[in-house]
């Protein structure tokens, strides 16, 4: 990762003008967006599969009519309203002439030869919170050698980190610890499949080889994995004097497991990184997905990355005898 | 033989820390936390060595340490901790407890084995 690490968002783009694709491309390559397109037969499995989206971009003529394309955005509004939808206009700008029902199902919209009303509802709704370069690009880093150390049989690759405003949880297992401090206020979450880690652990490197990898293992793999990311963010992110928060606020999180959604009760976007952990004997894969949410405060104009003296540094696993 | 006890309330570091010191010709006894880690010295005669853990539930492990050196009156064994922690103000603590050496984690078992044999003989 270099020195600059630009923060990106997956937005689903619901549009059958290809001959706009090229412009939209454009705009999502200039704007931080990844977009995905979909076939108008499987926008809702595709939708269940990526559960990390930043907003969808609708067309007012991706369905057969008008009150289909409504219907749509109906339905997604339902299952994520989390997720901003933009509808492009086709003929007129825009929401007048639609029922005030359904123009509570979008946030804003725009047409191609305008396409400023998009600009702001990216900077308003994904890319409204500053997260500091040094900050999102330390968080990889040490994600990404705390998982080597851990899994080291597997290749670690750690993805752009995006924004998301999605609140499913991928997988069935998932780890949450504060993060304090001065200048942030929140939770570390990761997110992962039990049965990927069961099919590619090795007993004897993570289990002692004394007895089968079961659910509790993964959990605490999970566990100790968030225990040392934990450690390492305070280590290079948290002054050693720093006051903590003066705020003893706190808000529920609400976890609804049918739905597998999770709420921190903020509507702001979070952190988002993904990591994946390949055999490459075999192909098995891991995928991490990590989580930060500084619901409770942030402020990233305090933050600073302690710079640690050579004389005082002492390498992570190495004895420090008094 | 050099026992040693390991406290650290997850069974992966247990586990990770305990494997490695056992295939090294070591004896493990191990505690799930400071409470635990507490009550094993007592029972269990001929530990050396305690490597134990900060952050745990029921009882941290510098106040472990501190009840060691107090309650129990242990002043002969010897305590290395093994922590994601790296705060001077903690190491300064410990220090004042009698804590020997300090490792942040991960743990490097190969780096660290030849002192652990001397603190445990």
């Amino acid at each position: 990762m270099g020195n600059e690490t630009q923060l990106v968002s997956k937005v689903f783009v619901l549009d059958k003008f290809y001959e706009y694709f090229d412009q939209i491309k454009q705009f999502c390559d200039q704007n931080g967006l990844v977009g995905l397109k979909a076939n108008s037969a499987n926008i809702m499995t595709i939708l269940s599969s990526n559960i990390d989206l930043g907003a969808i971009l609708l067309a007012d003529n991706y369905c057969q009519s008008l009150d289909e394309t409504m219907d749509l955005a109906r339905q997604i509004h339902a299952i994520r309203p989390e997720l901003p939808i933009v509808l492009r206009r086709t003929s007129i700008s825009g929401l007048d002439d639609l029922p005030e029902k359904q123009r509570k199902l979008f946030c804003a919209t725009y047409t191609i030869d305008d396409m400023s009303p998009l600009r702001k509802v990216i900077e308003e709704y994904i890319f409204s919170l500053y997260y500091p370069n040094a900050l999102v690009r330390g968080i990889s880093e040490i994600t990404s050698s705390t998982l080597a150390s851990q899994f080291k049989h597997l290749k670690v690759n750690a993805e752009t980190p995006y924004i998301v405003r999605d609140r499913i949880i991928f997988g069935e297992v998932f780890s949450l610890i504060p993060l304090e401090s001065s200048w942030c206020r929140g939770y570390m979450m990761l997110q992962t499949e039990e049965g990927a880690i069961l099919d590619v652990l090795s007993s004897d490197e993570l289990t002692g080889g004394e007895s089968p990898a079961t659910f509790r293992t993964v959990n605490n793999i999970l566990g100790e994995v968030t225990n040392l990311i934990w450690g390492a963010f305070k280590n290079r992110f948290v002054a050693y004097d720093d006051p903590g928060s003066r705020s003893t606020t706190e808000v529920p999180i609400v976890i609804n497991h049918q739905h597998k959604y999770i709420s921190f009760g903020s509507g702001n976007p979070q952190l988002c990184f993904k990591y994946t952990l390949l055999n490459e004997e075999d192909g098995h894969l891991i995928t991490i997905y990590q989580w930060f949410v500084f619901n409770l405060n942030w402020s990233p104009e305090d933050f600073q990355e302690i710079q640690t003296s050579v004389d005082d540094l002492i390498d992570s696993g190495e004895l420090e005898l008094f | 033989m050099a026992k040693i006890l390991i406290v650290d309330d997850s069974s992966t570091v247990r586990d990770e820390v305990g494997g490695f010191l056992k295939k090294n010709g070591l004896e493990v006894v191990t505690a799930v936390d400071g409470t635990d880690g507490l009550n094993k010295l007592k029972a269990e005669p001929g530990i050396k060595l305690v490597v134990s853990d900060v952050n745990m539930p029921n009882m941290d492990g510098l106040t472990m340490v501190e009840k060691i050196r107090g309650e129990l009156g242990n002043g002969t064994v010897n305590v290395i901790m093994l922590t994601t922690e790296n705060n001077p103000s903690m190491k300064e603590r410990g220090k004042a407890a009698g804590v020997k050496g300090w490792i942040v984690k991960p743990f490097k078992g190969e780096s660290v084995l030849e002192t652990f044999k001397k603190l445990s003989a």
